[in-house]
C-alpha cells in the first residue's frame, strides 16, 4: 500500500508531468538532429557519386570506351569504396559488378540496386546500391553507386545514442520522482499524523518542523501557531466552562444542604413536602450539570488514552443482564442477540454506559407489553449495536435531532429527564470513532451505532 | 468512630462536621492539606474524608504522602468531577473509595461505615450466616431455615455483599459501582427491581424480614432488635 501512495501522491503526479513534457522535448530535439544528420548525410553521400560519375565520363569523353573500362577495373579491383558497372546500348556489362536487375530498364539519374557479389556468399541478402547513370556517348551506361548503408550509420548512431541518452533520463527521472514523493510523502504524513493526533484530543501535539526554510516547513510552522492559537482559546473556553461549573455548583451544593437541615431539623414547622420537593429540583439541576460535565469531558477526548481491548458485545450482555428485570417489571421484553464478537479498544465505563443509555431511553419511552431487541449484527464494513423497540417511535423530522443536547421529543416530555441522555451516546460513540443514527423501526425506535452506518 | 475531615470549604466541613457528630461520631477538622497530613500521620483515626482540591498540598499528595509514611487509615475521597481520571488517580495514589460532590449525606455516611469495618484481609470467612440465612461461597448455596434457595449469579452477589456489609447500610449508588461496576446512575430502577426479586426469594413467607429499606439511605441486612 505505501507503493501505491507514493505513486498517488502529488509530488510524484508532478515529477511525472514533468517527465513526459521532458520526455516530449528530448524526443522532438532528437527527431530534429537526426534529420538534418541524415539530410546532410546523404547529400554529401550523393554528391561524392555524382563527382566520381563525373570524373569517369571525363575519363571516357578524353581517352574512349576501352580507358574507362581500363579505369573502372582498376578501381575494383582496388580498395574504392564504391561500385561501379558500365553497361553497353544492348543491357551487356562490359565493366564492373553494377547491373540493372533482368527486366527492369536503367533510367538516367539515381537508381536502387542489388549488387551482385558472387563472392560474398554469406550476404544473405544483396546489399541495396544507390546508383546514378549517366548515358556516355557511345549509347552505353556508366553505373557509379555506393552502398546505401554507408549513408545511413551516422545517423544509426546518433539515433541509438539518443535512445540510450532517453532511457537513462527516464530511469533516473522515475527514481527521482519517487524519492523526491518519498520525502514529500514522509513530511505530509507526519503532519497529517500530527493533524489527527490533535483531533483526537492531544492538545500539545505540533507538526515536526524541518531544520531548513522551505515552502513545507513554513506551511507547518504556519500551522503550529494556529494549534497555539487554538490551544490557547479552548483552554480559555474551557477554564470559563469550568469556572461556572465549579462557581455554579457551590452555591448549589450550600442551597441543597441548607434544604436538607430544614427538611432534618424537626424543631422546624416547614411545609415538608415542599422542601423535599425543592431538594429533588436542586437534585436534577445538579444532576444535569454533573451530564453537562461529563460530556465535555468525554468530548476533549482525554479519556482515549485509557482505552483498553474489549468485546462489545460482552458489555452489551451485562447492560442487558442488568436491566432485564427491572424492564420485566415494567411489563416490557428485553431480548439479547449478542452471538456476534465485537472487538474494539475503547473505554469500558464509558461504552457500558453509552448502552445503558440507549437502552434506558428504549425502556422509558414504550409502554407495557413493549419489546426492545438489543443485538450486535455483522456487516461487511464492520458490526453495529442495534437497539430496536416496538414502542411509539419518534416523527420522522425529529430523528436527526434526537442526539441534541437538551433535545426531547414532544411525546417524551412527560417523562421525567434533560435531554442529554442520548448527547452522551453521542459523545461516547464520537470518542471511539463510531458512527450514531436513530431510525424508524417500524414500528418503534431503532438506534444503530457501528463503524459505518447508513 | 473518629472521622477526619480535610477539607478548606469550612461552611461545607461544619455541615458534614455537625451531621457526623449528630450520629455519635468523634469528628476533627483540617483546612489544608498541610494541617491534615499531620493529623492523619498521628493515626488516630478510624477514617479520613479528605477533599481532593485542597490549598498548597493537595489530596493527592496528603495521600500519597500518608500511605509512604506506613498510615494505612481508609481514605475516602471527594471531587468535582466523576471523572475516571480524577477517580482512577485518586485510588492510585493510596485512597479507598470516592464519592462525587456534591453528595447525600446518606451516601457519605453508608461508605465511612463500609470502610471503617473493611474486614481484614486473609481473614475470609467461607460461611456467612445471619440467623437462619447460611451462605456458603465454596459451595455457592445459599439455605435459609435449612431449606435451599435458588438465586441467579447477581442475586447471589447481592446478597454476598449485603452479608458482609451486615448490619449496616448500602446504597444504591455502592450497589451500582460494587455488583454491576456501574459508575452511573441509570433511570431504571435495576438496583430496586433485582433486590425485591432477592427479597422475594429470602424473605417471602419467612420471618423475621431480614433484607430492610432504609429509606433515603439504601438497603440494610439485618435481624430486627
Amino acid at each position: 500500500m505505501p507503493r501505491l501512495r507514493l505513486i498517488r501522491s502529488t509530488s510524484f503526479r508532478l515529477a511525472a508531468i514533468y517527465l513526459v513534457l521532458f520526455t516530449c522535448s528530448v524526443v522532438t530535439l532528437g527527431a530534429f538532429v537526426y534529420l538534418a544528420i541524415r539530410n546532410e548525410t546523404r547529400a554529401a553521400f550523393e554528391a561524392r557519386i555524382v563527382e566520381e560519375d563525373d570524373a569517369l565520363k571525363r575519363e571516357f569523353d578524353l581517352k574512349g570506351r576501352d580507358r574507362l573500362i581500363a579505369v573502372i577495373e582498376a578501381r575494383s579491383l582496388g580498395s574504392a569504396p564504391m561500385s561501379y558497372g558500365l553497361i553497353d546500348a544492348q543491357g551487356r556489362s562490359l565493366a564492373g559488378e553494377l547491373a540493372p536487375e533482368a527486366g527492369k530498364p536503367l533510367v538516367a539519374g539515381w537508381n536502387d540496386l542489388s549488387e551482385a557479389e558472387p563472392d560474398e556468399i554469406q550476404a544473405t541478402q544483396p546489399e541495396l546500391v544507390h546508383a546514378l547513370a549517366l548515358r556516355l556517348g557511345d549509347g552505353a551506361w556508366l553505373l557509379v553507386g555506393d552502398e546505401w548503408r554507408r549513408s545511413r550509420n551516422l545517423p544509426t548512431l546518433v539515433l541509438g545514442a539518443f535512445s540510450w541518452a532517453l532511457a537513462i533520463m527516464l530511469a533516473l527521472g522515475v527514481a527521482g520522482g519517487l524519492w523526491l514523493s518519498a520525502r514529500f510523502v514522509t513530511r505530509i504524513e507526519a503532519m497529517s499524523r500530527a493533524a489527527r493526533d490533535i483531533m483526537a484530543g492531544d492538545w500539545r501535539r505540533r507538526i515536526p518542523e524541518a531544520g531548513f526554510d522551505d515552502d513545507l516547513s513554513s506551511l507547518a510552522s504556519t500551522f503550529n501557531r494556529m494549534f497555539d492559537r487554538l490551544e490557547k482559546l479552548f483552554a480559555v473556553n474551557r477554564d470559563v466552562s469550568a469556572n461556572i461549573a465549579h462557581d455554579l455548583r457551590k452555591p448549589m451544593a450550600h442551597l441543597l444542604r441548607r434544604l436538607e437541615a430544614m427538611r432534618d431539623d424537626a424543631a422546624l414547622s416547614v411545609a415538608r413536602p415542599e422542601v423535599e420537593a425543592a431538594i429533588g429540583d436542586v437534585e436534577g439541576v445538579l444532576e444535569t450539570f454533573e451530564a453537562l460535565l461529563s460530556i465535555g469531558q468525554i468530548e476533549a477526548g482525554a479519556r482515549r488514552a485509557r482505552f483498553t481491548p474489549l468485546d462489545l458485545s460482552d458489555l452489551a450482555r451485562e447492560v442487558v443482564e442488568a436491566f432485564g428485570p427491572a424492564a420485566e417489571e415494567e411489563g416490557k421484553t428485553l431480548v439479547a442477540r449478542l452471538d456476534e464478537v465485537w472487538r474494539l479498544r475503547g473505554d469500558r465505563e464509558l461504552l457500558v454506559q453509552m448502552i445503558a443509555n440507549v437502552v434506558d431511553n428504549a425502556i422509558r419511552h414504550t409502554e407495557r407489553g413493549a419489546r426492545i431487541e438489543v443485538s450486535v449484527e455483522a456487516g461487511p464494513k464492520g458490526p453495529t449495536l442495534v437497539v430496536a423497540d416496538n414502542g411509539p417511535g419518534v416523527a420522522p423530522a425529529d430523528l436527526p435531532r434526537l442526539f441534541d443536547r437538551f433535545f426531547r421529543a414532544d411525546a417524551s416530555r412527560a417523562t421525567p429527564g434533560a435531554g442529554l441522555g442520548l448527547s452522551l451516546v453521542a459523545a461516547v460513540a464520537e470518542l471511539h470513532d463510531l458512527r450514531y443514527i436513530a431510525k424508524d423501526n417500524g414500528p418503534g425506535l431503532q438506534v444503530r451505532i457501528g463503524a459505518f452506518v447508513e | 468512630m473518629r472521622i477526619l475531615v480535610v477539607e478548606d470549604e469550612i461552611e461545607a466541613a461544619k455541615f458534614l462536621a455537625d451531621k457526623l457528630m449528630a450520629r455519635g461520631h468523634e469528628v476533627e477538622i483540617a483546612a489544608d492539606g498541610e494541617i491534615g497530613l499531620k493529623a492523619l500521620l498521628t493515626g488516630r483515626f478510624d477514617v479520613v474524608v479528605l477533599d481532593r482540591m485542597l490549598p498548597g498540598l493537595d489530596g493527592l499528595g496528603v495521600i500519597r504522602a500518608a500511605r509512604e509514611a506506613g498510615v494505612s487509615t481508609p481514605v475516602l475521597f471527594l471531587t468535582h468531577l466523576s471523572g475516571i481520571d480524577e477517580r482512577v488517580a485518586g485510588l492510585e495514589a493510596g485512597g479507598d473509595d470516592y464519592l462525587v460532590k456534591p453528595f447525600a449525606f446518606e451516601e457519605l455516611s453508608a461508605r465511612l461505615q463500609a470502610l471503617a469495618r473493611r474486614p481484614a484481609l486473609g481473614g475470609e470467612a467461607t460461611v456467612l450466616c445471619l440467623l437462619d440465612l447460611e451462605m456458603d461461597l465454596i459451595r455457592r448455596t445459599v439455605r435459609r431455615g435449612g431449606e435451599l434457595i435458588e438465586l441467579q449469579p447477581r442475586e447471589f452477589q447481592l446478597l454476598e455483599f449485603l452479608l458482609r456489609s451486615e448490619g449496616r447500610v448500602v446504597t444504591r449508588r455502592m450497589l451500582l459501582e460494587k455488583i454491576w461496576d456501574f459508575h452511573f446512575d441509570p433511570r431504571t430502577n435495576i438496583v430496586e427491581t433485582h433486590l425485591s426479586r432477592l427479597r422475594s426469594k429470602v424473605d417471602r413467607g419467612r420471618s423475621p424480614a431480614l433484607i430492610q429499606t432504609i429509606r433515603g439511605a439504601g438497603y440494610a441486612l439485618r435481624a430486627p432488635t
